[in-house]
């Protein structure tokens, strides 16, 4: 219980560079979910029908998953400096792969007899993509980008170390000052702040796709 | 007796696979990757300037200490993760344990949720510095992968076939040895290939904790501005990264029994 | 009488949960060398009946006894190895080869390799397959017809006095069901093996079946006896109604042309004298006629139209597109009359010398003697 205290002690001291290192962090995953999710969902409508071209750009990002995130983050520094920028670039190339993954099989799970009957009402490849293919597969789709933004917000925690802040900080601070007092306070912090960003971001993405799910239409 | 060893024609042609598939782009592309980061390390190591700071980090004798230490490190930790997981994967898919399963999975699931960089850390801060809290925290972190595929390898072996070797009187030792498990390998591979890959990245960060590895070099650079070390450093951890998930490809592809 | 094969005394399955009880207080006996089925609607229990056997599935009370031992409590995986089991999903370890499927009960039992080697050639070629060709290829080579081969020749691997059979042949298409359903008859009728088989249609049942037992709910036995008694005397209404409304064209396949009289009809004999043909054939009222050779072999169909033509009469008769033989069954004969130009089925001996014809009158008359008590009826066995 004394942990419990000393720590709560310690967060509600520092309400502002919490404030800040979460709103650091939540940057993150805003902006690269966006611009992974823009920049993967184009590139599995357009490969669609282009195996080769699909797989390809799926083998492409998977290895970026392999890439370590230490090398990643600092790998680009030589050419765009510390802080935001290289840490943007490696979530970011992190990013796509779940959600293209999710993408190209959501496309491909659209039954083809509901493409079949589709086109032969007369919609053209456009219409058929907007009113069918990308609503059937909406929920894998968003399945992808919630579990990109959970994996951005892990990977995040790193960013302190190329000066790129978020609630890594925490972590940083406390193990640079160990064993000195509020050091392991702050080590939970970072941790803890980390999960709960998680967890919320679960809760809400996944609210989120039973609202835009389309409810199965009754016709007793 | 003879007539059972007459030589066979076999028809290699319905063996050979007829497609390209992501496995075979893995093994082109990976590699690539990695040839082109160590071409850039060469050309960046021959001909950039070193001042006497960056010359010190990249010393050679320290860089091949601290190779040998991220090798050692992410091999050690895989192997760790396999002899648990794998024996725990099957334990727990064997009848009567599903909820034991399904209580495992979820733990370490959100387990996954935690930062590897918190992570080494408070494994540090709980089992202190040194190369054995590296190999123990990285394991804990790659566990799931392993674990998971080897649930899902032995689940998704076809019931028919489980059916039919008990029908014939094989000991549940003998099913799980000779027909689960073979058929299993190609999944619980996967995700040992996984784990390896996470077990590099992450002795990366040894270095927190005293543990070494090439993310000393990393983060002199970082400490004292060298954005070459930098890259130096961070080139040779990829690589490393990429060799391991090379190594599993293939393993995953000469591991796969014949016939599935 | 101890004789039997394999006996459950008094069997029942209750499984947890469930108020019912899948097979309710089941006696049954198995004799050696035949071939029994167990069918029924689905649910009825019958696959729970046939896995209590190998003890797939434990019982919840009651004996089963194999060759007159009781074998209730015995090691499961012992009793395994001596009963072949063939299941539908077949269940070939894809990660094998042929030979190494075969191979899976001979070396859990710790066979010689070479008697192991001899053993998976010989098997193959009992069930048609060529072992040169087949041996070291893997189960993702075959279809469905194949695998199933395997399937049965596997569960043959360390020569088991009894096969239990989960409806094997009933995920294979209609053509290869029917081939693999003679094919196995025609293996059955040299390794006499006892077997139990489980399937859902009455169809298979009755033409695989020595004994048929329907059974209802609970694995409850409504009926057990021969084939041809069960389709002329169901015992109650739950038997007629599964046996459905085709139960005497069913019996047609247990019957065969020998069984029935042969309507001798008119013959000439090459060469004919028109006018005394013509008598021949006004006189019979049938309007048509066989003409045979020398050897009695029946060369065409003749009728009015023929003699009168000017060219050489066999030419001018009717060709006779099926001979039927005194093994053939009477829906063959029936499918051979129907395809006849003149109505009849011609059945010729082994030697395919003129015996006589089929007609719908006789086929009609046997028809309605089966109904009235057909049981009287002399039985056949099953043709090799």
């Amino acid at each position: 219980m004394d942990g419990l205290t000393s720590w709560w002690d310690f967060v509600s001291n520092r309400g502002d560079q919490v404030l800040t290192t979460v709103l650091e962090t939540l940057t993150y995953v805003v902006t690269v979910t966006v611009a992974a999710g823009a920049v993967a969902i184009t590139l599995g409508v357009v490969t669609r029908h282009r195996p080769f071209a699909r797989d390809l750009s799926l083998a492409i990002a998977s290895v970026f998953l392999t890439i370590p995130s230490l090398a990643l983050f600092t790998i680009f520094i030589p050419l765009v400096g510390l802080g935001f920028a290289p840490s943007f670039i490696a979530l970011f190339l992190y990013a796509i792969l779940p959600i293209l993954r999710n993408t190209t099989t959501g496309l491909a799970a659209v039954e083809p007899s509901v493409l079949e009957s589709a086109r032969g009402m007369g919609l053209t490849p456009t219409q058929v993509l907007l009113k069918v293919q990308l609503p059937l597969a909406w929920p894998v789709i968003l399945a992808g980008v919630r579990v990109s933004a959970l994996l951005t917000v892990g990977i995040s925690a790193i960013a302190t170390l190329v000066a790129g802040g978020g609630v890594g900080d925490f972590i940083k601070s406390g193990l640079a000052r160990l064993p000195l007092p509020n050091s392991l306070e702050s080590i939970w912090t970072g941790v803890i702040l980390s999960l709960a960003l998680a967890l919320t971001i679960d809760i809400v993405l996944r609210g989120l796709g039973r609202l835009t799910a389309r409810q199965p239409t009754r016709t007793v | 007796m003879s007539t059972a060893i007459a030589e066979v024609a076999t028809d290699e042609s319905t063996r050979t696979r007829r497609k390209w598939n992501a496995a075979n782009l893995d093994l082109i592309i990976t590699p690539t990757l990695a040839l082109v980061l160590l071409v850039l390390a060469v050309f960046v190591w021959q001909y950039t300037e070193f001042d006497s700071t960056t010359e010190r980090i990249l010393e050679p004798a320290s860089l091949a200490r601290q190779m040998r230490q991220q090798i050692t490190l992410s091999f050690w930790s895989t192997l760790l993760v396999v002899s648990v997981a794998v024996p725990l994967g099957i334990l727990v898919t064997r009848r009567g344990a599903p909820k034991l399963k399904d209580a495992l999975v979820t733990v370490l699931g959100l387990g996954q949720a935690v930062p590897a960089y918190g992570l080494i850390v408070l494994f540090f801060v709980w089992l202190g510095q040194g190369a054995t809290t590296a190999v123990i925290a990285l394991a804990t972190f790659a566990l799931l992968p392993v674990l998971r595929n080897t649930i899902v390898g032995l689940q998704q072996v076809d019931s028919s076939v489980i059916e039919a070797g008990k029908g014939m009187g094989m000991t549940a030792l003998q099913r799980l040895r000779k027909i689960e498990l073979p058929l299993a390998v190609p999944v619980i591979v996967a995700g040992v290939r996984t784990a390896a890959v996470i077990n590099v990245g992450m002795a990366a960060l040894a270095f927190l904790i005293g543990a070494g590895g090439l993310g000393e070099t990393i983060n002199a650079g970082l400490k004292l501005n060298r954005p070459t070390a930098i890259f130096i450093g961070a080139a040779l951890v990829a690589l490393v990264a990429l060799a391991f998930d090379t190594a599993g490809a293939l393993a995953q592809r000469y591991l796969r029994p014949r016939g599935v | 009488m101890t004789t039997a094969q394999i006996e459950l005394r008094h069997v029942s399955k209750t499984y947890e949960g469930v108020e019912e009880p899948a097979v309710k207080d089941l006696s049954l006996s198995v004799e050696p060398g035949e071939i029994l089925v167990l069918v029924g609607p689905s649910g009825c229990g019958k696959s729970t009946t046939l896995r209590l056997i190998n003890r797939m599935i434990e019982p919840s009370e009651g004996t089963i006894v194999y060759e007159g031992e009781d074998v209730t409590t015995v090691d499961p995986n012992k009793l395994r190895r001596r009963i072949g089991y063939v299941i539908q999903q077949v269940g070939l370890f894809p990660h094998r080869t042929i030979a190494e499927n075969i191979a899976t009960v001979p070396e859990l039992l710790k066979w010689p390799k070479a008697k192991v080697a001899e053993r998976i050639d010989e098997l193959l070629e009992l069930v048609g397959m060529d072992p040169e060709v087949y041996r070291d290829r893997y189960p993702s080579e075959l279809s469905g017809g194949q695998a199933q081969r395997v399937g049965v020749a596997r569960a043959l691997g360390a020569d088991p006095d009894v096969l239990l059979m989960d409806e094997p042949f009933g995920a294979i298409d209609p053509i290869t069901r029917d081939r693999l359903q003679n094919e196995f008859l025609r293996l059955q009728s040299t390794l006499r093996k006892t077997i139990v088989f489980v399937t859902h249609d009455i169809d298979e049942a009755v033409k695989m079946g020595d004994r048929i037992a329907i059974l209802r709910e609970g694995s409850q036995i409504a009926q057990l006896d021969k084939p041809e008694v069960i389709l002329a005397e169901p015992a109650d209404e739950f038997v007629e109604n599964f046996l459905g409304s085709g139960a005497i064209l069913k019996s047609l396949t247990l019957k065969r042309v020998r069984d029935i009289d042969l309507d001798p009809l008119v013959v000439l004999r090459d060469p004919v004298h028109r006018g005394q043909a013509l008598t021949a054939l006004a006189e019979s009222g049938s309007g048509y006629a066989v003409l045979v050779d020398r050897d009695n072999r029946p060369v065409c169909w003749i009728n009015e139209r023929s003699l009168n033509s000017s060219s050489e009469l066999a030419k001018a008769g009717r060709e006779i597109s099926v001979q039927l033989q005194p093994e053939d069954t009477l829906q063959d004969a029936l499918s051979a009359m129907l395809q006849s130009s003149s109505g009849h089925a011609v059945v010729v001996d082994g030697t395919g010398r003129y015996q006589g014809c089929c007609t719908i009158e006789s086929l009609a008359h046997f028809v309605v003697g089966m109904g009235n008590g057909g049981t009287s009826l002399e039985t056949t066995g099953r043709s090799a």
